[in-house]
């Protein structure tokens, strides 16, 4: 629809439409105001519904603007607009916004930004809105739901999650002697490889105390060795438990052992592997879509399981809905229904480097044809750990970091530093709970 | 301070005098007014305001901001509280990247100065030189020298590497080197700016006093410490009040190159301050920590101002 007489015809009859479907629809728009109505497939007035994300780089501003095209094509009485800002903006402007009634009629968040949000009354709630739509906890992975909830209530729908992996470089492994194919899958094959490597003159996983690979990292190994970082009711950190201790320790003793170079900088792992200086880096999914990685010869594993049982540190997206002054709710129903289009198609979602969050979608064999990088990650899902759901813990979590840093670079042993940030951990989530209640 | 312009001279006819100039007073008033109010608007409202927030727990994404009278001042004296220890903390490493960097930064680029202020062949190509890492960008600056400095990867370890030095150097992950980093960088990155400040300054000296000095048979030290420095005397107590300030706020380059590490060494209090207020929302307790930055501050550049003044007048 190129000519704009055209356009403002079609908004016109639209809008007409809409003003009649509204005068039949009476009744179904009193829902409850703190819930998304529940509708299967939308059926009000024609709408403008506004989308906030912070997909603002790699793929997605090409395929989301491509999505949502596609799906105000096939859903003529709801119009969507996709506004991609950076997560951080997104972070502040939208409390403020929502208060004000302009802030957007669905978002995405990230899974340790949704209890912050719920707790401040910003989202509705979607219990209704998920059990209209038809999902069930096993149409995600499992313990997914679970991460969009806060105090017994659902307020997120999971749209993506993206967990950690073992990447190898293979030409490394050859230079060592080591078969390529052969992957290590426990602490011992592990060990053994990284002894050959050094033997070899190569250090084979650079350990370093920061975001992104250290602490997810040690949050991997402190559930495999059976810890937690809180505890039940996410009142007292927890991760300086025995589990915790021993992650650690394993992780400093890659250094010790000579495995490790000392004093890695943020990122010097994942750009040694590229470099061909390193064989192994536990690093994100979002990795597989790094250009710069292409240019030598990759595999990804799951992460060896080193401690007493399976487990791996995983974030997730959820979408939401946000409870607006004034939030139309036949708004909320229109970003309802096409939240579902988006979860159903989803599929190119893992060209950004994550994982789409819905099982009919990852399970499609065409998936694993055009994205066969992904298969140790889709793998590892059924142990996957989520980010704590607590308001406002992501305070909490940069203490574990403080913590993993110290340990990493030397400054305190791996006791001591854990014991430091949680005693500190600690008293943060005292202040979250005094100041947002849950 | 008194405009000569507008003071009344004595003397003159004093009824039409005064008529004028409380004419051109108002004038001036006039003139000053639209910044005034920018002023009133964005410095001052916000100041005071910000002095009511520190009364109180102030998280802007809840409705309700308990009051806690001077509570968070309290805290940051009281061993054991959330905010005491990481608070001077990250005073002291603003300190230290003080104490660390300003001397570099009024030094050599008095050197300079100095240097390009002789008729020398090329002298304003060089001062470009000098000035041209300036117009970089904190984000830009940063992010190279963090390659740069890579413990393993960088360039600069391999370089010394190549020279038979040590080549694991943890230039950007640990104490002191952090520090040199940040110091050498600030340095490197900002010199420009006083050079060419100081450079205007020894312009304005007078050129008499230098032949003056010379027929009194000084050498070039002694006309250095008693023509060029005191000549420089108001040029200089601005600069060191500016660079002072602007090493006291330093963040960008924590935030960027070491992030705060290890562990927070290096966490300026800007740096912990915006974490407090920005990120951790608690707005209460950050503007607490701002007044009382200020409030150091304040008395260091009284202090300065005090010191620099001219005791021969």
């Amino acid at each position: 629809m190129k000519n704009p007489t055209l356009r403002a015809a079609a908004a016109v009859a639209i809008l007409g439409l809409g003003v009649s479907l509204a005068a039949c629809s009476g009744g179904s728009t009193s829902a409850s105001s703190d819930s998304v109505r529940a509708d299967a497939e939308y059926s009000g007035p024609a709408v403008d519904i506004t989308f906030w994300n912070g997909w603002t780089g790699g793929a997605a501003p090409v395929l989301v603007p491509k999505l949502v095209a596609e799906f105000n094509e096939t859903h003529p009485d709801i119009n969507v607009k996709s506004n991609a800002m950076e997560w951080a903006d997104i972070s502040q402007k939208m409390p403020l916004a929502i208060k004000a009634g302009k802030g957007p009629d669905v978002a995405v968040a990230h899974g340790d930004d949704v209890a912050t949000y719920a707790a401040q009354g910003l989202l509705l709630k979607t219990d209704d809105v998920v059990d209209a739509l038809g999902y069930k906890e096993s149409d995600f992975p499992e313990g997914l739901m679970a991460a969009g909830q806060f105090d017994g209530d659902q307020y997120g729908v999971p749209w993506s999650v993206t967990p950690l992996g073992l990447y190898i470089n293979k030409d490394v492994l050859a230079k060592a002697g080591l078969d390529p194919e052969t992957v290590p899958t426990d602490a011992e094959s592990y060990l053994a490889a990284l002894e050959a490597l050094k033997a070899a003159g190569i250090q084979g996983e650079w350990a370093d105390g920061y975001v992104f690979t250290g602490t997810f990292e040690f949050e991997s190994l402190l559930w495999q060795f059976g810890g937690d970082l809180f505890n039940e009711d996410v009142t007292e950190a927890t991760f300086n438990s025995e589990a915790g201790v021993k992650a650690l320790t394993w992780m400093t003793d890659l250094i010790k052992n000579g495995y490790s170079p000392a004093n890695v900088a943020q990122d010097g792992n994942i750009n040694a592997l590229i470099g061909s200086e390193t064989a192994f880096n536990w690093n994100g999914v979002w990795q597989t879509t790094n250009e710069a990685l292409q240019s030598v010869s990759w595999t990804a594993v799951p992460v060896p399981q080193i401690g007493t049982e399976k487990a791996v540190w995983s974030s997730s997206t959820h979408w939401m809905f946000p409870a607006n002054k004034n939030q139309d709710p036949d708004k909320s129903a229109a970003a309802a229904t096409f939240v579902k289009w988006m979860n159903d198609n989803s599929a190119d979602w893992a060209s950004t480097g994550e994982l789409p969050a819905q099982n009919t979608v990852r399970e499609d064999p065409g998936l694993l044809e055009t994205y066969p990088a992904l298969a140790p990650f889709l793998e590892q899902l059924e142990y996957a750990h989520y980010e704590t759901v607590a308001p406002g813990i992501t305070n909490a979590m940069a203490e574990v970091t403080t913590g993993v840093n110290e340990a990493m670079l030397g400054k305190k042993s791996p006791k001591e530093a854990l014991d430091d940030a949680a005693e500190k951990a600690t008293q943060l989530l005292k202040q979250n709970k005094a100041q947002y209640g849950g | 301070m008194a405009d000569p312009a507008i003071v009344t001279r004595p003397g003159g006819g004093l009824r039409p005098r005064r008529a004028a100039a409380g004419r051109r007073t108002l004038t001036a008033y006039l003139f000053l007014a639209p910044f005034l109010v920018i002023f009133a608007v964005f410095v001052v409202f916000p100041a005071v305001y910000g002095l009511w927030i520190s009364l109180h727990v102030w998280n802007p994404l809840l409705d309700d901001h308990p009051f806690v009278g001077l509570q968070n001042f309290f805290d940051l004296f009281t061993p054991g509280s959330l905010t005491f220890e990481d608070f001077w903390e990250s005073m002291g490493a603003t300190g230290i990247f003080v104490v660390a960097s300003v001397p570099f930064l009024l030094a050599i680029p008095l050197g300079i100065a100095v240097l390009l202020n002789r008729k020398i062949k090329g002298g304003s190509v060089f001062r470009g030189i000098f000035f041209a890492p300036y117009v970089l960008g904190v984000a830009v600056v940063s992010v190279l020298w963090r390659y740069l400095l890579d413990p393993q990867l960088g360039v600069v370890n391999a370089v010394l590497g190549l020279l038979g030095l040590p080549s694991d150097i943890p230039w950007t992950v640990d104490v002191p080197w952090a520090w040199i980093s940040l110091v050498g960088i600030t340095v490197w990155w900002t010199l420009g700016l006083n050079t060419v400040i100081l450079l205007a300054g020894l312009k304005g000296i007078n050129p008499d006093l230098y032949e003056a000095a010379s027929l009194d048979g000084a050498g070039a030290w002694r006309k250095f410490t008693s023509v060029t420095l005191p000549g420089l005397r108001p040029v200089m107590t601005f600069v060191v009040t500016v660079t002072l300030l602007a090493s006291a706020n330093m963040f960008g380059q924590s935030f960027l190159i070491t992030q705060g590490g290890p562990g927070t060494a290096t966490r300026t209090a800007i740096m912990y301050i915006a974490n407090q207020g920005l990120v951790q929302n608690q707005m209460g307790a950050a503007t607490a920590m701002s007044y009382l930055l200020f409030a150091f501050l304040a008395v260091v550049s009284v202090l300065n101002f005090r010191l620099q003044r001219d005791n021969t007048k």
